[in-house]
């Protein structure tokens, strides 16, 4: 479906469960608000700037046309079922050299990064949770910080989180939740100005789940970070509330919606199926 | 002589700590009196000592003698080095530590400068007394010039025990390595063998003779294979009695110059004994760079903390 939407700034709605008005969608409309989001968006500083992204890897296509902005201290939700693209997304704006960009560009902070390697993006302030982190064998957590916080950051402050595992190796027999809360240390210690967590809610129980937020809210959003958190289950909306949040589907961004709850609420009780059938705008 | 001097206190400032027998080219050793062990050039034991006659294989030229005789109160340090260029070192070392006594080693052999040519050629002999344990950190750092054939014996007494960690800096031109390790009844060894090659030729061969009943060994392998480089490593376990063996090797191609072979072999010649073996080269994972990649490292900084997490492990 080459629904207009998908290549300008305005997306559509979570579904028809959103209440919003059918007529109030025409081209006329559409375009007027499409002006003023604009327009009210001079008033932000926008920190990630995502233009008409397609990309594939190994020939395939995964990634079409995705338009994502996200401005300093936002917090932006991105849902979609399993395959639908949300971790290559991931991935792509952290640079890595596995998935080919073949249109679009990548801005940060208005620097095109598009063909910037990772460490150098890693560096201007984007940091990365990763949803499964690989075995980093013989490498003690300590000895990454250690690494990590020579260039940025210091280790030692968040250290207080996760003491015991420190002296293991990274990701060597880790729980789900130990694999979390290592991510999220190694995210602190970066000093990020934007943060993608990918899928930090899986595998976490609830207490656990409040205790990450926690943090989140403490160590991030406190001080202006933004966040895009990647998640396929959407518990930890409740606990972190996002001014936006995307629903990816086969690799598009086919809805953009301010309440979250609306967007949950429709997933939980009809699927993203309804997500695809749903063919209207909202924001 | 008063170069060499120069060139051995630069060298010992290096080592940050006080060492017990101290070569550099051939010339005559510094030496440490410590109360109950006795530190000699070997040469000097051969005529002192009628019984280590039946350890050196012939008259030694240079290298050390180590007889521990009481219980040590801190680690003993050794270092032979290369100073001056095209020096041939032609070395016969020999540690003996008696019964039940616990002895920690950290032996150093290297070079001062990097493009010195030189020849180092040890055979080294360790006897461990019944009960004794020893810990012995052993390391090389050698230039790319150099040609390095070290020639290693254990010999473990009853219920004696080794803790045995070899560990290659800086790789040489040529590097023939040959390891025995015999041991007795209950007694066991733990050998560690790692290096990272560069330019290098390198043949290792380790073989673990599991002699009597009740005698257990590890040896492991961590080889890294970086550009132009060429690396065998042919491991052997015998077991002639009831007794446990394994070894583990892994190699990591880091270059595509590089080659490594491993060779494991595994001998029985007793129905109750239980050797195993494991051996794997591979390269380095896309997803382990990619991962530290995105935690800000460049690509050389990441593969090195791979490299080094693989030597570690």
């Amino acid at each position: 479906m080459n629904y207009p939407a998908l290549k300008g700034e305005v997306s559509l709605p979570a579904c028809r469960q959103a209440g919003l008005q059918a007529s109030s969608f025409s081209g006329f409309h559409f375009r007027r608000k499409r002006r003023d989001i604009a327009a009210a968006e001079i008033n932000y500083i926008m920190l990630l700037e995502i233009k008409n992204l397609k990309v594939g890897v190994k020939g395939k296509e995964i990634l079409k046309y995705i338009n994502l902005n996200i401005k300093k201290g936002e917090i932006q939700a991105l849902l979609g079922p399993n395959a639908s693209g949300k971790s290559t997304l991931a991935q792509v704006i952290l640079g890595n050299p596995k998935y080919k960009i073949t249109e679009g560009s990548i801005f940060f902070n208005k620097k095109n990064i598009t063909k910037l390697s990772p460490d150098k993006r890693v560096k201007l302030g984007i940091a990365l949770s990763w949803q499964n982190p690989p075995v980093i064998k013989g490498v003690k957590l300590s000895q990454l910080l250690k690494e990590i916080s020579m260039f940025r950051g210091s280790a030692s402050k968040h250290f207080n989180y996760e003491k015991q595992l420190l002296e293991r190796e990274v990701n060597v027999d880790f729980s789900g939740g130990e694999k979390k809360m290592s991510e999220l240390l190694q995210v602190l210690t970066l000093e990020p100005k934007l943060v993608i967590f990918d899928e930090i809610d899986s595998g976490l129980d609830l207490k656990r789940l409040g205790e990450v937020s926690e943090i989140i809210k403490k160590e991030l959003l406190a001080k202006k970070v933004s966040i895009l958190l990647i998640t396929h289950s959407g518990e930890i909306l409740k606990f972190l509330k996002p001014n936006i949040t995307n629903v990816m589907v086969a690799g598009k961004i086919i809805c953009k919606e301010k309440d979250y709850k609306k967007v949950l609420k429709t997933i939980k009780k009809y699927g993203y199926e309804k997500c695809k059938k749903c063919r209207r705008p909202s924001i | 002589m008063k170069n060499v001097k120069n060139v051995a206190d630069r060298a010992y400032k290096k080592l940050y700590a006080p060492v017990d027998y101290y070569q550099i080219n051939n010339q005559i050793p510094e030496i440490c009196e410590l109360k109950g062990i006795e530190i000699l050039p070997s040469k000097l034991a051969w005529e002192r000592y009628s019984w280590t006659k039946k350890y050196f294989s012939k008259k030694p030229k240079s290298g050390y003698f180590i007889w521990v005789k009481e219980q040590p109160k801190s680690a003993l340090f050794t270092c032979i080095s290369i100073a001056n260029k095209n020096i041939r070192q032609e070395l016969q070392n020999l540690l003996v530590v008696e019964k039940d006594l616990k002895v920690e080693l950290q032996g150093a052999c290297n070079v001062l400068k990097k493009n010195l040519a030189g020849i180092h050629q040890t055979q080294g002999k360790i006897i461990l007394k019944q009960g004794s344990v020893l810990k012995y950190n052993h390391i090389h750092s050698w230039g790319d010039r150099d040609i390095i054939e070290p020639d290693y014996e254990f010999f473990l007494e009853k219920k004696a025990k080794i803790d045995y960690n070899y560990k290659i800096l800086s790789s040489p031109k040529l590097l023939k390595t040959k390891t025995l390790i015999t041991l007795l009844e209950n007694s066991s060894a733990n050998i560690n063998i790692v290096g990272n090659f560069s330019k290098t030729k390198a043949e290792i061969r380790e073989s673990l003779i599991l002699k009597e009943r009740g005698a257990s060994g590890i040896v492991k392998l961590r080889l890294v294979g970086s550009k132009n480089s060429e690396i065998t490593a042919h491991s052997q376990i015998k077991a002639q009695a009831e007794s446990k063996g394994h070894l583990d090797c892994q190699g990591l191609l880091i270059d595509k110059t590089a080659k490594i072979s491993l060779i494991p072999e595994l001998i029985c010649e007793n129905k109750k004994a239980q050797i195993t073996h494991e051996a794997s080269i591979g390269k380095i994972s896309e997803e382990e760079l990619s991962y530290l990649r995105t935690r800000g490292l460049n690509e050389k900084e990441a593969i090195n903390l791979i490299v080094n997490g693989f030597l570690e492990n």
